[in-house]
């Protein structure tokens, strides 16, 4: 007789009386599924040693790229922002491989496997940021240690959460148009343009300096920017371009999970999410 | 509602659209599951048969939450599909896509292991539930290859035990044979029934007859979107009558069949050559006189006939007498 043993009593009991549900978005176990997620998506990547080099050194070119033109530290926000768009690609992937479908047969909410994606990411991206940012400074003989890293850091930390936010917007997109690359590959290039980090969003015509600044990572980007090179902030003061990117904590997310829920069911509602 | 799973007038349709070149596409609706009602009780093995289109995978996929009904209720373990999604996805365990499911870069130990963390289990507890699923399954000597590299039947085993990482009362199995071999198909089968003797409630698609009758408590037959009976093989054979299902064997002309199945009386009528030799398996409506008119019809269009004999129905001449066709032609043709 083929017997497969119970699981142990803990488990048995979340199981059978559905404790674990009630805990479903809370942190704790959220933070389990962040961290095997990461941990998946390194592994897959490291199947392919060749991608995961490129993986490594893409983010240093993107970053580097403003550097050379920004001089030193324009591209260390920019750098945290591109992070993220590795959640709309994964997404995708998932879709082409069939496994998304697996994913929502679990009690895990996809905002918590997305984090995971996104942690991974931003591991790299954090890697390579202080890689380019070190091959900037040596390059234009800038002393890397110049300006107000604190508070730098503080804006792109800050700048983070509404980041994932905007990162479920953009899986929404993915989940409703499907084949998205090239959506995003172009959404990509106008965030980056709108949130200056090529050149100062100061340069941009008025419309678009209005429609650039509702882009939460435009602020993390002009707060970075200003505390490392000593240039002018926004509103003058560091704490009130700070406080902009507070707001943006507490509306992005909510629009993104919001955003996110509504792809999720409209596509339920037909063919599920099955179909790419 | 009793049930380990309640179903209540579940309807689906969806828009599809139809191709017309480039640029044109026409919007079409397609009905695939219509008012469908029934209850698996607790530790059965409800058996669902259709051919591929039935509906059965679109039922399964709105009992495990990834698709929405159009109207309707169905519940799990008590808890709504639509309005505790998250507390049903944790009650039940399920195979569906085959090995579509799985992560083929990993490995068979590491799938296991990451599924086992979308349960919310614990590290250690996730390495030993995936050592004992993969020794359940004999996949001991490949557990440590990415899954890309087992064959076929490896993978589908796999996508299988991926079901039994949360441990669930309710086992949700879609067409799991389906790739297997032989002696594969007869140990998963095997598992399934032990599984099943230790409490677990199964509900089982397929659209393999002799599966389904040597495996399930109950069966539910479903085509185009309806549930067209639902019971025990027993009940079900015998709800047709024994003189039913009438075998002639002979040598007996294309022409002689043809004919036979323009008879109003004849539900049925399916050929196979044993021997150079035809065996014609008949079923009828309930009328005993309908085979003085058969064996009068066949001899008129020359056929030559051996032996004349009722056999007892199989189930799959009860799926013939619900719909009218043969599931293995149906699924042929789908």
């Amino acid at each position: 007789m083929y017997l497969l043993p119970k699981l142990g009593a803990p488990y048995q009991k979340i199981l059978t009386k559905h404790e674990a549900n009630k805990r479903i978005m809370k942190l704790r176990p959220g933070f389990s599924v962040i961290l095997a997620s990461s941990k998946t998506r390194l592994l897959t990547l490291s199947r392919y040693p060749g991608e995961l080099l490129i993986d490594i050194i893409t983010p240093i070119v993107f970053a580097l790229i403003p550097i050379l033109i920004g001089k030193a530290s324009a591209g260390s926000g920019a750098e945290t922002f591109f992070a993220f768009w590795n959640v709309a690609y994964w997404l995708r992937s998932e879709m082409e491989t069939g496994t998304i479908e697996a994913l929502y047969l679990s009690p895990s909410h996809r905002i918590w496997v997305a984090g995971g994606i996104s942690l991974y990411s931003l591991i790299r991206s954090i890697f390579s940021a202080a890689i380019a940012y070190i091959l900037g400074s040596f390059l234009f003989g800038v002393n890397p240690f110049q300006g107000n890293i604190v508070l730098a850091l503080l804006f792109i930390i800050i700048g983070i959460i509404p980041l994932y936010g905007m990162t479920l917007i953009f899986g929404a997109m993915v989940l409703r148009v499907k084949q998205a690359n090239t959506l995003v590959n172009l959404m990509q290039w106008i965030v980056s343009f709108l949130m200056g980090v090529f050149f100062p969003i100061a340069m941009l015509p008025a419309f678009l300096r209005v429609l650039a600044l509702l882009f939460p990572p435009t602020w993390m980007n002009i707060g970075a920017r200003a505390s490392i090179l000593g240039i002018e902030y926004f509103f003058t003061e560091w704490y009130l371009d700070l406080a902009v990117l507070w707001g943006f904590t507490i509306f992005a997310p909510l629009f993104g999970y919001w955003a996110f829920r509504s792809a999720e069911n409209k596509i339920r509602s037909n063919e599920g999410v099955g179909t790419f | 509602m009793s049930g380990t799973v309640c179903v209540e007038r579940l309807s689906k349709s969806y828009i599809v659209r139809h191709r017309k070149g480039l640029f044109h596409s026409q919007k079409r609706i397609v009905e695939a599951l219509k008012d469908v009602s029934f209850e698996v009780h607790p530790g059965e093995i409800l058996g669902l048969l259709g051919p591929n289109g039935a509906g059965k995978t679109t039922l399964i996929k709105i009992l495990t939450t990834l698709l929405l009904p159009s109207s309707g209720d169905a519940w799990i373990n008590g808890y709504h599909v639509q309005k505790n999604e998250n507390e049903v996805r944790a009650s039940v365990g399920c195979m569906l896509m085959g090995e579509r499911g799985l992560y083929w870069k990993l490995t068979g130990q590491e799938n296991l292991e990451y599924f086992g963390a979308l349960y919310h289990l614990k590290p250690t507890a996730r390495r030993r539930r995936a050592e004992e699923i993969i020794s359940l399954l004999d996949l001991n000597d490949i557990c440590n290859r990415p899954v890309e590299s087992y064959s076929s039947g490896q993978k589908m085993l796999l996508a299988f035990g991926k079901a039994l990482v949360n441990d669930s009362s309710l086992l949700i199995l879609d067409e799991p044979t389906n790739t297997l071999d032989v002696p594969t198909a007869s140990q998963l089968r095997a598992i399934v029934r032990d599984l099943n003797k230790q409490g677990k409630t199964i509900i089982y698609t397929t659209h393999i007859m002799s599966e389904a009758e040597m495996l399930c408590d109950r069966v539910a037959i479903i085509d185009y979107g309806n549930l067209l009976a639902i019971g025990s093989v027993a009940d079900l054979k015998s709800s047709l009558k024994r003189n039913q299902v009438i075998q002639i064997q002979g040598t007996i002309s294309d022409e002689a069949i043809s004919a036979l199945r323009l008879l109003p009386m004849v539900l049925q009528a399916t050929a196979a050559t044993v021997n150079g030799k035809n065996k014609l398996t008949v079923v009828v409506g309930e009328k005993r006189e309908a085979l003085s008119t058969i064996i009068a019809t066949l001899l008129e269009n020359g056929a030559s006939l051996q032996t004349i004999y009722q056999e007892q129905p199989s189930l799959e001449d009860v799926f013939i007498a619900k719909t009218g066709r043969t599931l293995s032609e149906d699924t042929y043709k789908a």
